[in-house]
């Protein structure tokens, strides 16, 4: 305490080498007390890398950690614990089945003769719950409290370990607008209290509201630090993706013509909660155009696409595709009829990950008669078409056709299944997510073909939790809310901020019939 | 009723011991599809102990009543020989399972291969037949408590004559270890954190517990209750004879712990009733169920036309059946350990 | 592709041998160990077993001063390929149904259910009025549908139930084992013109229904051999070509793969479990028929207490050969000459057959990490993304 240092904890000259990539390469970071530095970067920037050295997860090979100035080894996250450094990671470290207490203890339990002893701890949690203003319930189970919540327990396990320095690591990606407005007040509260954050994003808006200090990396290489007061918008996407990016996709008006997709008071249950997660939801999806249903993941998208395409069952409504009723069709049925898929979960729905690139591509279509006489399979026809689906969409793999799937890039997967579900060239593509994860470049690619699609006369229904995407692919925006279409907007005349007003269900325009239009 | 309830609770115990077994494994995270090779090389490391031990006269039978005393402790140190054996032959599937992040099942499946294959290669050359029996003498004279003992009569009732009179100690320790081990599970701070690994051992992880550790404790304690619970098994039910088998138990009772959905408390209450099941299989014939003499079961048994179906050999399916039958109804309601069965890769986050 | 091809499967074939290696040597040290310990074998007996744990197959018995000679020895040979028929089939069931992401280790049941159904039929119909060759061909049929029937139980359970197809074979393994105990004790088929044998049934030679030799039992003579290992291999050529040529193959292993996927691409994923655990069920039926159908082997019928080990070997003949169905004739031959060997030793030392079953069950266990050892060999130096699927499919059965 005799002397103060400026940084409380200084990464210098880091590098950490995988096999055949740099994930860090001299990257130098440093902390003040009391600041939020925010450090952004790409998704495969080196963020995770870098935070793994900084949790002794990962060894680095050149570099040093110093913790108030003094040369610190990490070897384990106990090490970084007993630092006091603490971390809420992007997928939450929490046990379902316990309760919020049993998980803020867990790992620092205060023991008698072997028996946990919580009276203390419930204090201590009260005390500092009240402090920051942290409200939860400490006997309920995780798995029965939002996700909000479970931040709030992830930040709490941090503070009962008395921890310094708190890690964000992509911390707003699962929360509604309004819980992000309450994250950014306790960081900054946080902040106040003479804690050190470290907020790891990359979303700039919210960088710009919170964060004192911003770092900057590219591609596993460390391109800067600047004050955030002294930066802008522009200047922080430049640096971090290399070049001026086009925020808007380029697209001529849509010309929509006739109806493909009509879906009347479709209801779907849920299998979660007792209550339908879609509820009495009516559209229309037109050839030629682009409409794409937003809103805050959770609130009966993906149940109002697992209807659609036949994966759940829906207990009321009608699906009309092409005017033919297909509410009670089954998948290959629907397929059949002139509907695809990109499905949300790419590993889950998407992919068989232990089957080659070519039997991925031909997943869809081994069936048809292109493919197979008399139920073998016409293996030089797949390896021909496989061939031809990667040249001309340019996916990326190590062995070509015969790559196993689970070996290739996340963007590379992705565009298989592009390739795959446009390549079909039905009339009818639900696309899902279609970016999640994924680099500029490779979103990029993903509109260009989206928007390819559209011109080409069919119909897209897209279904986006990313308010960018939203606003500059659709042609028209439904929001989704609690199972229910709460709004139409045109993204020509709407704003972002009255757009996350209806997301967060706080603005509906019911008069406005959605299939009306 | 004496008679039912006392054989009942000779198969519901090592079911119920064993099925806890299973729960420390997959609450840790491995499934232990070996419990039934582990009971089998406890039931032959605790018979083979008893018969080297008789062999060496170490312990002696003398005149039945005055030494009860020194059996008890001769069945005790049978059962943590016993247990400790099952717990070093679990650490075939530790080791596969944590070390080598083998697939769970065939590793299971291989111990259930090697423990009868292994114990029957022994015994033959020990016994020079299949099966190993007692050196001298016959479980019960040796090792049964009896109400005598305790200076107890024939009027003295119910309770005595059901908890006290040709029972085995062994009954009454896996109960006690059943309660320990529960409390352990559920309130301390080795069980929270061991529950903490089954579950999310990332999130565990993370707060510096050592998932290697607490999986591995968490097999060898299972180790060493199935394979406590095989030498139970085979003095108990089959007169401390070991011969490579244990019939589908740890099976068995590897369905009472998915039926008591991994709770200590459910699983005492689906071992009792398997119990009851086991226990008619075995002595339909001689149950005395309304206690008039006559032996409803066995009479049912030689009726021309109930008997087709209510004979030894429905008895015996029906344990079978109807955990298959009850697994249908449970499954969709049953929620396994998440992480179970799933390798800890401290890379992946 | 070729190239990539040849690469792996060089790597499986070196795992397998070292795997083989590895029980060998196993076997080997428990005898080393017994023989040491205990005086009245020493370590000449050790020695003597040890030789047969390796070349058992090529002893010929023992000269008049009491050693071990070796050779040619046809009746082996003819055994080995006797005793290979379940095995293969049983591996084939073991290996498809683990292609398509099932463990089945519900074979024994199944192969349980084709005795009774394959016995049943070859003894029951008179072969005064139909022709024997019939109802070897009905018996064989009666086999592999009760075993496709007995397996598709579990997939039943699994595929609309969702429960555990493991927990599901185990429990009807035993269901089975009880009920086959239960019919035969209800039939006349129970042996009673050899008095000195309890609880078996009758061979199937006694109704004069017999597999064809072929000659076979001339090139290999004085064993049981005939030409039902020729139609093992078809079945595993069968398997094969289902499995890597057809849609329906594809079908079946995308599913097991990956069965939310299947279902998305319009695969009926239910349907393929049920039809995955039928053909493994059809695979250990025909095990049983084949091997019962020869006309020699007697069944035990009361059988409630044990579950037939032919059943659990055939795991091993699967993981061994990789759940390749061609590699299963090898494997499968493989497995029945340790038991030929374990009877040799059984025979010529005061060793057992017992000591083959601990073989197979480190082979096994060496097996689940299988990979350990492909990636051992193929070097360290590369980080492969590889992550057994396995895991994944337990992961959604319990969620």
């Amino acid at each position: 305490m005799e002397q103060s240092p400026e940084y409380v904890i200084e990464m210098l000259h880091i590098t950490k080498e995988f096999p055949g990539i740099k994930a860090n390469d001299d990257i130098t970071l440093q902390l003040k007390k009391g600041e939020i530095h925010a450090l952004l970067g790409e998704n495969g920037a080196g963020k995770s890398t870098l935070m793994s050295v900084l949790f002794g997860m990962y060894q680095p090979e050149e570099g040093v950690i110093k913790k108030d100035g003094k040369v610190v080894t990490i070897n384990n996250p106990n090490d970084a614990t007993a630092l006091h450094i603490g971390m809420v990671h992007q997928h939450f470290k929490l046990v379902d089945v316990f309760t919020v207490l049993d998980n803020i203890i867990l790992g620092a339990e205060e023991t008698k003769l072997g028996f946990i002893q919580k009276k203390n701890a419930r204090k201590k949690v009260q005390e500092l719950s009240d402090r920051y203003g942290l409200h939860v319930n400490l006997d309920a189970k995780i798995e029965d409290i939002t996700v909000g919540m479970q931040q709030r327990v992830e930040i709490l396990k941090m503070l009962y370990r008395d921890n310094e320095i708190l890690i964000f690591d992509e911390p707003t990606a699962v929360l509604t607008p309004q819980e992000i407005e309450e994250l950014m007040q306790i960081m900054k509260g946080l902040a106040k209290e003479g804690k050190s954050l470290l907020f790891i994003s990359h979303k700039l808006n919210e960088i710009m509201e919170v964060s004192d200090r911003v770092t900057v990396l590219r591609k596993g290489k460390y391109i800067g630090t600047v004050e955030t007061k002294d930066t802008t918008k522009e200047e922080l996407s430049r640096m971090m993706v290399g070049r001026p990016v086009q925020l808007v996709v380029e697209k001529d008006e849509a010309k929509p013509t006739e109806p493909i997709l009509e879906v009347e008071h479709f209801t779907v249950p849920s299998k979660i909660h007792k209550n339908n997660a879609v509820k009495d939801v009516s559209l229309t999806v037109r050839a030629g155009e682009i409409v794409c249903i937003a809103g805050i993941d959770g609130n009966g998208q993906t149940e109002f696409v697992y209807g659609l395409t036949g994966l759940e069952r829906p207990s009321a409504g009608k699906v009309k595709l092409l005017g033919k009723d297909i509410t009670h069709a089954t998948i290959r049925e629907r397929s059949l009829d002139g509907m695809s898929h990109i499905p949300e979960d790419r590993h889950k729905h998407g992919l068989v990950l232990d089957f080659t690139l070519e039997q991925n591509m031909v997943l869809q279509r081994y069936y048809e008669p292109k493919f197979q006489k008399g139920g073998f399979i016409k293996f030089g026809a797949v390896r021909e078409y496989a061939e031809g689906l990667i040249e001309k969409f340019d996916v990326r793999s190590g062995q070509g056709p015969v790559t196993v799937a689970r070996s290739m890039s996340g963007g590379n997967q992705q565009k298989a299944i592009i390739a795959r579900e446009v390549d079909r060239d039905l009339p009818l593509i639900i696309a899902v997510q279609p970016t999640r994860g994924l680099d500029v470049g490779a979103i990029e690619f993903v509109h260009s073909q989206l928007v390819a699609a559209r011109d080409a006369g069919k119909a897209i229904l897209l279904v986006s939790l990313e308010l960018e995407e939203v606003m500059s692919l659709s042609d028209r925006i439904l929001v989704m809310y609690e199972g229910e279409i709460v709004g139409e907007l045109d993204p020509k005349t709407t704003t972002v901020e009255e757009l996350g007003l209806y997301m967060a269900g706080a603005k509906r325009n019911n008069g406005q019939e959605a299939s009306a239009s | 009723m004496s008679f039912l309830i006392r054989e009942t609770l000779v198969y519901a115990v090592p079911l119920m011991i064993v099925a806890l077994a299973g729960v420390f494994a997959e609450r840790s995270g491995i499934i232990n599809l070996a419990l039934e090779g582990i009971m089998i090389f406890g039931a032959f490391i605790g018979a083979f102990f008893i018969y080297e031990m008789q062999m060496n006269e170490v312990f002696v039978l003398q005149s039945g009543a005055a030494n009860w005393g020194t059996m008890q402790m001769f069945v005790l140190l049978t059962m943590l020989v016993a247990g400790i054996a099952g717990a070093i032959f679990s650490l075939l599937l530790a080791f596969a399972a944590i070390n080598l992040k083998a697939d769970q099942t065939i590793g299971g499946t291989a111990l259930n291969l090697l423990a009868p294959a292994f114990v029957l290669f022994f015994i033959r050359i020990i016994a020079n037949q299949d099966d190993l029996r007692m050196y001298r003498g016959d479980a019960a004279s040796w090792f049964m408590l009896k109400k005598s003992f305790f200076g107890l009569k024939e009027a003295d009732g119910f309770f005595v004559n059901t908890f006290l009179n040709k029972v085995y100690i062994t009954t009454y320790v896996c109960l006690l270890l059943f309660v320990l081990l529960s409390i352990l599970l559920y309130k301390t701070k080795f069980g929270l954190r061991l529950r903490a690994c089954g579950e999310n051992p990332q999130a565990a992880a993370s707060l510096g517990i050592n998932v290697f550790h607490m999986r591995y404790a968490g097999v060898i304690i299972s180790g060493f209750l199935a394979g406590m619970g095989g030498f139970v098994y085979a003095l108990t039910t089959s007169n401390c004879v070991a011969n490579g088998d244990v019939a589908g138990f740890g099976f068995l009772a590897l369905a009472v712990m998915i039926f008591g959905n991994w709770k200590p408390l459910n699983i005492a209450g689906a071992a009792l009733l398997f119990g009851l099941f086991k226990c008619m299989a075995a002595s339909y014939s001689t149950l005395d169920l309304d206690g008039n003499g006559q032996y409803l079961l066995l009479n049912l048994s030689k009726d021309p036309v109930w008997g087709k179906i209510l004979n030894a050999n429905f008895y015996r399916l029906l344990p079978y059946l109807v955990s298959l039958i009850v697994l249908a109804f449970t499954s969709k309601k049953s929620r396994a350990p998440k992480a179970e069965g799933i390798p800890y890769d401290p890379g992946k986050r | 592709m070729k190239g990539f091809l040849k690469k792996s499967g060089t790597t499986s074939v070196l795992a397998t041998l070292i795997s083989i290696l590895i029980g060998l040597v196993a076997g080997s040290v428990l005898i080393l160990i017994v023989g040491i310990f205990d005086n009245k074998i020493g370590l000449s007996g050790a020695w003597d077993g040890i030789r047969l744990v390796f070349i058992g197959l090529f002893n010929t018995g023992r000269d008049a001063s009491g050693v071990m000679t070796f050779g040619f020895n046809p009746a082996n040979f003819g055994n080995m390929l006797f005793r290979a028929i379940p095995l293969i089939l049983t591996g084939l069931s073991v290996a498809l149904a683990y292609k398509t992401g099932l463990f089945n280790i519900g074979a024994a049941g199944q192969y349980l259910a084709g005795i009774a159904a394959t016995l049943f039929v070859a003894l029951e119909i008179p072969t005064t009025v139909v022709p024997a060759w019939i109802v070897w061909t009905l018996a064989l049929l009666a086999g592999i549908l009760a075993g496709a029937l007995w397996g598709a139980i579990p997939g039943l359970l699994k595929a609309y139930l969702n429960i555990n197809e493991v927990l599901a074979c185990i429990m009807t393994n035993w269901i089975a084992a009880n009920i086959v105990t239960w019919l035969f004790d209800l039939s006349n088929l129970k042996n009673v013109t050899e008095g000195t044998k309890t609880a078996y049934i009758y061979k199937t030679s006694f109704n004069g229904v017999e597999t064809a030799k072929l000659g076979l039992d001339k090139v290999f003579a004085g064993s049981q051999v005939n030409a039902g290992i020729l139609i093992a291999i078809l079945f595993a050529i069968g398997v094969y070509i289902l499995m890597t040529r057809t849609t329906f193959g594809f079908e079946l292993k995308a599913c097991g793969s990956n069965r939310h996927a299947a279902r998305y691409a319009g695969i009926r994923d239910k349907q393929s479990i049920v039809f995955s655990m039928g053909l493994a069920g059809a695979l250990a039926g025909a095990a049983a028929s084949l091997y019962y159908l020869s006309g020699n082997p007697e069944f035990f019928w009361s059988t409630y207490q044990s579950l037939p080990a032919a059943g659990f070997n055939g795991i091993a003949v699967a993981l061994l050969g990789a759940c390749n169905p061609i590699a299963v004739i090898f494997t499968g031959i493989f497995m029945s000459m340790l038991q030929v060997i374990g009877s040799q030793i059984t025979f010529l030392t005061p060793f057992n057959e017992y000591i083959t079953d601990v073989i197979i069950a480190v082979i096994v266990y060496l097996s689940a990490f299988s990979l350990v050892i492909r990636m051992w060999i193929s070097g360290r130096g590369k980080k492969k993304p590889v992550k057994p699927a396995k895991a994944d499919a337990k992961k959604e059965v319990k969620a």
